[in-house]
């Protein structure tokens, strides 16, 4: 479903990914590891059309989107849940959520009615998200803004969604609950890229995982053998 | 010297500074979407105005007039963006001040080229005989000012509110990137946002040529007073604006009254200055942008 071939990408003189090459099967579930600044929020960014990838193939659903830029892929079913969230803040609740669905909805009139079914899928697996629709997004706390966002994605009813850092910054708590979540939407179907610090975490849920290194893929396999890689447990699971 | 006629000024003053806030209203257009302003946008009142005289020289009804007149305006709102700003903000330089300043110099040695240097009479079939209220004496063009500047801000701001096109106006203003993310192509409405201040533009620019004359150097006075209200109200409240240009209009009015039409321009300019002493990130300070 989203296939990257030997993709480099930095900013500015910067080289931050030096080829690195992976897949996300449809209806899966891939995790990508490894420790700060090892270019994992780039590898989303350079994948969700955020920044240009310098070489490098990255195909969405077999067509490639390396090229293009965010807006249009996003288009093509690609949702990318930001690193620190970026909910709209001076937005309503309600807003964000359609503006989530912005490729796929009326532009002018008659857009809640056509919205409806997805808001209340959305609303159902986020109760809090229904009790404070008419409140702005900047003033809910960070855990209901990863809800948001995470359902905000969900309205765009992508093909692919990334999700980058979802656990940053939140509540022992919160954590648990972000990843029940997302455990529901794999038994969903949806197709998920994940970025994790938290190792364990997303080798919890994951079908798959790639290790990061300083912009490279190092290691990469199934989680219960990357649960057994010693590399691995000492470097990012221990 | 009598209450009545203090009133009167402090009203005739106030409705003419509908004119500045609409004008304002134009600058904070474009600036939620891309943070930059057309320097140019008297030019584009001053030229839409002599493009609607010339509809109207051609005898065509003055309905189809100020529709013409309108889109006249917001083409030259796109022409402003793809031949100015849009070649700045691809390089993410703040080239589109000198770049917009430039486009409106064109415009002004076109429009003298065109119809030459000379003011003049813009007929319009509204009335300008004053009905009187309580003594003070309106016209029904000035009426028609007010009206007009309402409607096209009434429905610019109900665009924004309810329409799922608006909301991504102030979703791309919040946040570019996650803007983006949601499909919001920051090309088109920056086109959009610029279409609609040319639009805006043209309104004013058509309600004020009765009363003012249509000439080359129309704007240049109008769009310094512009500044003031869009600098003075923040450049992101429709609301502000409105009340801004009724505080000015009215000073404005009662200063040229008391001390003589010299000093006509002075209130505005005073605003402005003292606007930016007070707040000295200026216009295009991150500040002026903070949430109340």
């Amino acid at each position: 479903m989203l296939i990257c071939e030997q993709v480099h990408a930095g900013y500015g003189n910067v080289r931050v990914l030096h080829g690195i090459s992976f897949e996300v099967q449809a209806g899966k579930v891939v995790a990508l590891i490894g420790a700060n600044g090892a270019g994992k929020t780039t590898a989303m960014r350079a994948i969700s059309g955020m920044i240009a990838p310098d070489q490098g193939s990255i195909k969405l659903d077999q067509q490639p989107i390396h090229h293009l830029e965010a807006a249009r892929i996003a288009h093509l079913g690609l949702a990318h849940v930001p690193e620190g969230r970026h909910v709209f803040a001076p937005l309503t609740v309600e807003d964000n959520l359609l503006l989530g669905a912005y490729g796929w909805l009326p532009r002018l009139f008659g857009f809640r009615r056509k919205a409806a079914q997805e808001m209340d899928r959305v609303m159902q697996l986020f109760p809090k998200l229904a009790e404070r629709r008419r409140q702005l997004a900047g003033t809910l706390s960070g855990g209901e803004q990863q809800m948001l966002a995470i359902g905000r994605a969900i309205m765009a009813r992508p093909k692919v969604m990334l999700l980058d850092e979802p656990s940053m910054g939140l509540a022992p708590v919160i954590v648990q609950e972000v990843f029940s979540i997302i455990r529901r939407l794999k038994d969903q179907g949806m197709t998920l890229l994940l970025v994790e610090q938290f190792a364990s975490h997303a080798l919890a849920v994951a079908d798959y995982a790639y290790v990061l290194e300083r912009g490279r893929i190092v290691v990469q396999g199934y989680p219960e053998e990357l649960m057994k890689d010693e590399q691995v447990v000492t470097a990012y699971l221990g | 010297m009598n209450r009545t006629m203090i009133l009167q000024m402090i009203v005739s003053g106030a409705l003419m500074g509908q004119v500045y806030a609409l004008i304002a209203y134009g600058f904070q257009l474009t600036y939620a979407t891309s943070k930059s302003i057309n320097f140019g946008q008297g030019e584009l009142v001053m030229l839409s105005a002599f493009f609607s005289l010339t509809l109207i020289n051609w005898g065509i009804a003055y309905p189809l007039v100020v529709v013409g007149g309108l889109l006249f305006g917001a083409v030259l709102g796109l022409f402003v963006e793809r031949a100015g700003v849009r070649l700045a903000l691809e390089q993410k330089s703040e080239g589109w001040i000198l770049l917009t300043i430039i486009l409106g110099l064109f415009g002004f040695s076109t429009a003298e080229n065109i119809w030459g240097r000379d003011d003049r009479p813009f007929p319009t079939p509204i009335s300008s005989d004053p009905i009187h209220i309580f003594g003070i004496g309106i016209t029904p063009l000035e009426v028609s000012v007010i009206l007009g500047v309402f409607a096209v801000m009434g429905l610019i701001e109900g665009f924004k509110r309810y329409t799922l096109l608006g909301k991504a106006f102030a979703a791309l203003a919040a946040d570019r990137d996650a803007a983006g993310l949601m499909g919001i192509s920051a090309t088109r409405t920056i086109m959009l946002s610029y279409a609609l201040s040319g639009f805006v533009s043209a309104m004013a620019g058509i309600l004020i040529a009765p009363i003012t004359t249509v000439g080359p150097t129309m704007a240049s006075t109008l769009i310094l007073k512009a500044f003031s209200v869009a600098v003075v109200a923040g450049l992101d409240s429709g609301f502000g604006v409105v009340i801004t240009g009724l505080v000015l209009g009215a000073i404005e009015s009662l200063t040229s009254f008391f001390l003589g039409s010299g000093w006509r321009e002075a209130p505005g300019l005073l605003l402005l200055i003292l606007a930016l002493a007070v707040r000295p990130t200026g216009l295009f300070g991150k500040t002026t942008i903070r949430k109340v």
